[in-house]
């Protein structure tokens, strides 16, 4: 049993039967999965998953041909989960993701990014373009303006709020439990099949402080830390050339497609989409291998073009 | 029982311990969470010299230990210790419902826009064994 497996509750061991991995970037040890051969698809989670959200991705994109990457955020899944916040900056953890793109010295990458992977991937392409081909958008956003629900008190500034987010995200690790269970369309299938993996990985209040530090990060007005970051991130996302394709959850009210998948297209009006599949903000748990075909055959088409 | 958190002087601490119960790194996130406790405690008075002592509704004494970090308002972080008999563990249920109503009275202190009614719905939704007891669930 291989050290994944081992944290797995037994009925998802048959899931995720991948080969560990594991390499130093940027001072920090990171899990990933390597499979398959040919151009690499490099598949990135949010807050508060890790690679076993893209479990139905894997198979078929390998089948395909392609060469499947995943690693785990630092402070994710089987990564090292530092137990300070000061341990995390959204440019630290795109510095993470260059790193380990550096190591394994990928290329002709298609990035397939969701939620925090968004703004951490895209500011990796944005400053190593010569290793992009394209780009894949899954529920997330790249300018400085918030989310309607991030500018909440109830329930979303609470819920991380000084001392309430070390309680409720910490002690009861309610994004990962309650938070994404609310995140789905179908969550009896995903309490079944995937919310103890989740909270496996995650296993102590210290383990889970990217779930609180994440959200503190999105930012809410000009002075906020991270505001600089996303104007350069909408700005130069504009001058971007890659293809791209846009997919979106039908029911998603946090990153609603109507509002967000609407400014990616015009922010990269070359872009595919959007292709609207059934999943509220952790779309991939809803439709899985809906979302893996729509990835294959984008990929397909680009070969098919040159591109 | 006391019915709610109240400021207090600091305990006898012969015979006791300090038994970590809650940390916060980021206390400014939201600056008027600092400022509320800078006022609270008397902090730009105090500073770094003692921890700021509560009584909670258990009857339990919790000390805040306050964090400084160069370039930042002061305080910077907070760490939350319940004062317990020494060689005795803590009970944890009266320790986490003590910590809730820690909770509910920065809420309160903190003010508006911030209200212990969002805190209490907070707490509701993700099913927090204390916020439901505290709604008679």
């Amino acid at each position: 049993m291989n050290q994944a497996q081992s944290v797995l509750p037994e009925a998802a061991r048959a899931a995720w039967p991948y080969a560990p991995r594991f390499a130093r970037v940027n001072g920090w040890r990171m899990h990933y999965i390597d499979e398959g051969a040919g151009d690499p698809v490099l598949l990135l989670h949010g807050n508060p998953t890790w690679g076993y959200i893209y479990r139905e991705f894997v198979g078929p994109i390998v089948a395909s041909g392609r060469r499947v990457i995943v690693p785990d955020m630092i402070g994710f899944g089987l990564s090292e989960k530092p137990t300070r916040e000061q341990a995390h900056s959204l440019d630290g953890h795109a510095a993470n993701l260059t790193a380990l793109v550096r190591r394994l010295d990928l290329r002709r990458i298609t990035l397939v990014v969701h939620d925090w992977g968004g703004p951490t991937g895209l500011s990796f392409a944005l400053a190593n373009p010569e290793r992009v081909r394209a780009l894949v958008i899954m529920s997330t956003w790249a300018w400085p303006t918030p989310a309607e629900f991030h500018t909440r008190i109830f329930p979303w500034r609470m819920s991380h709020a000084p001392l309430v987010g070390p309680y409720i995200f910490g002690k009861y690790n309610g994004l990962t439990g309650r938070g994404m269970y609310l995140s789905v369309v179908d969550r009896e299938r995903y309490r079944e099949r995937a919310q103890a993996v989740y909270e496996a990985t995650l296993p102590d209040p210290a383990t889970r402080l990217l779930t609180w530090a994440w959200p503190r990060w999105i930012p809410l007005d000009a002075e906020a830390r991270a505001h600089d970051r996303f104007v350069w991130l909408e700005r130069e996302l504009a001058k971007a050339q890659w293809p791209a394709t846009i997919i979106w959850g039908r029911e998603d009210d946090v990153f609603d497609h109507a509002t967000f998948a609407d400014r990616f297209k015009r922010l990269l009006p070359q872009a595919e989409g959007p292709h609207l599949v059934t999943g509220r903000h952790f779309l991939q748990e809803d439709s899985g291998p809906e979302i893996a075909s729509l990835i294959v055959d984008f990929v397909d088409g680009l070969d098919r073009k040159g591109a | 029982m006391t019915a709610s958190v109240t400021i207090a002087a600091k305990p006898d601490l012969a015979g006791k311990r300090l038994a970590f119960a809650l940390a916060e790194d980021r206390v400014g996130h939201y600056p008027e969470f600092r400022a509320f406790f800078a006022k609270s405690f008397d902090l730009d008075r105090i500073g770094l010299a003692e921890p700021g002592f509560v009584t909670a509704p258990s009857g339990l004494a919790y000390a805040f230990v306050f964090i400084g970090r160069s370039g930042e308002p002061f305080p910077a972080g907070v760490e939350i210790y319940a004062v317990v008999d020494a060689l005795e563990p803590v009970e944890e249920t009266t320790l986490d419902a003590d910590l809730w109503a820690v909770l509910g009275w920065m809420i309160d202190g903190v003010g508006a826009p911030w209200t212990r009614d969002d805190l209490e719905a907070t707490g509701r939704l993700y099913r927090i064994p204390a916020a439901a007891k505290a709604a008679g669930g």
